[in-house]
């Protein structure tokens, strides 16, 4: 298993850092490029949440990102110091029609559909906000 | 994140190169806005270059849809890349929008 920790100020200019840290995790962990780009997706979608929502334009802080790779899974954490805010409740699904699409809560359902797991709990007075994508195999033929 | 835009008599066609995210959103949508201020109904939105294409972009392409729509105009997706798609479907937003394999089929359909 390997460990990457990288810490960026809590901007939204800094999200792509993260992404890039997140595709290389990935590839490393073995996904083709459109698993690699659904989870750089869960990443930006939590961090966008975490600057706009959680830091906003009044406070400062930093989001660090902890991610495992190992063969066919990759554990993600993100921490940061904003007040507490749990994302990994599923939205609902909003009924919307062609006439009204929805312009809102897009972000979260991105990231509940990519990843396969979502959890959250408050430490030591930070957000971790932990995601798993496993690859999924094909059956072998016998 | 690179535009282009290009005007022709059916449409106009804004070509999308680079990430389309929280950092970058504006920029499409004040690109998109100044080409409805100048009258046009029918936008083609060319997503060949797109890297990244985040809630945030989706957001733009939606809100943009809805302003068409109201005066009875439509924007289209032309030749959008796979990044760009899986937003897209992700998202669930693909029966929104009409999308073409190419500026030449998306410019035809007006």
């Amino acid at each position: 298993m390997s460990l990457r920790q990288i810490r960026v100020p809590g901007r939204l200019d800094q999200i792509e850092v993260l992404c890039v840290a997140v595709d290389d995790c990935a590839r490393e962990a073995g996904f083709d490029d459109r698993t690699r780009y659904a989870c750089q997706l869960a990443v930006g979608e939590a961090c966008e949440n975490i600057v706009k929502h959680g830091y906003g334009p009044m406070r400062r802080g930093e989001i660090l990102l902890v991610a495992r790779a190992s063969p066919g899974e990759i554990q993600l954490e993100l921490r940061d110091s904003a007040p507490p805010f749990n994302p990994s409740s599923l939205p609902p699904d909003q009924p919307w029609t062609e006439d009204n699409p929805p312009v809102g809560g897009l972000g979260l359902q991105i990231m509940h559909r990519v990843m396969d797991e979502v959890s959250y709990r408050r430490r030591l007075g930070q957000n971790r906000l932990q995601m798993r994508k496993r690859l999924v195999r094909k059956p072998r033929r016998t | 994140m690179e535009l282009n835009a290009h005007e022709y008599k059916r449409a106009t066609i804004l070509g999308v190169v680079g990430r389309v995210d929280s950092a970058t959103w504006s920029e499409l949508d004040s690109a998109l806005q100044g080409i409805i201020d100048q009258g046009q109904k029918h936008i083609i939105l060319d997503l060949a270059g797109v890297e990244f294409l985040s809630s945030s972009g989706l957001r733009v392409l939606v809100t943009t849809m809805k302003e068409l729509r109201k005066v009875g105009g439509e924007m289209v997706l032309a030749a959008a890349s796979d990044r760009a798609s899986d937003s897209i479907n992700i998202a669930g937003l693909d029966v929104l929008f009409r999308s073409f394999p190419s500026r030449e089929e998306a410019i035809a359909s007006f």
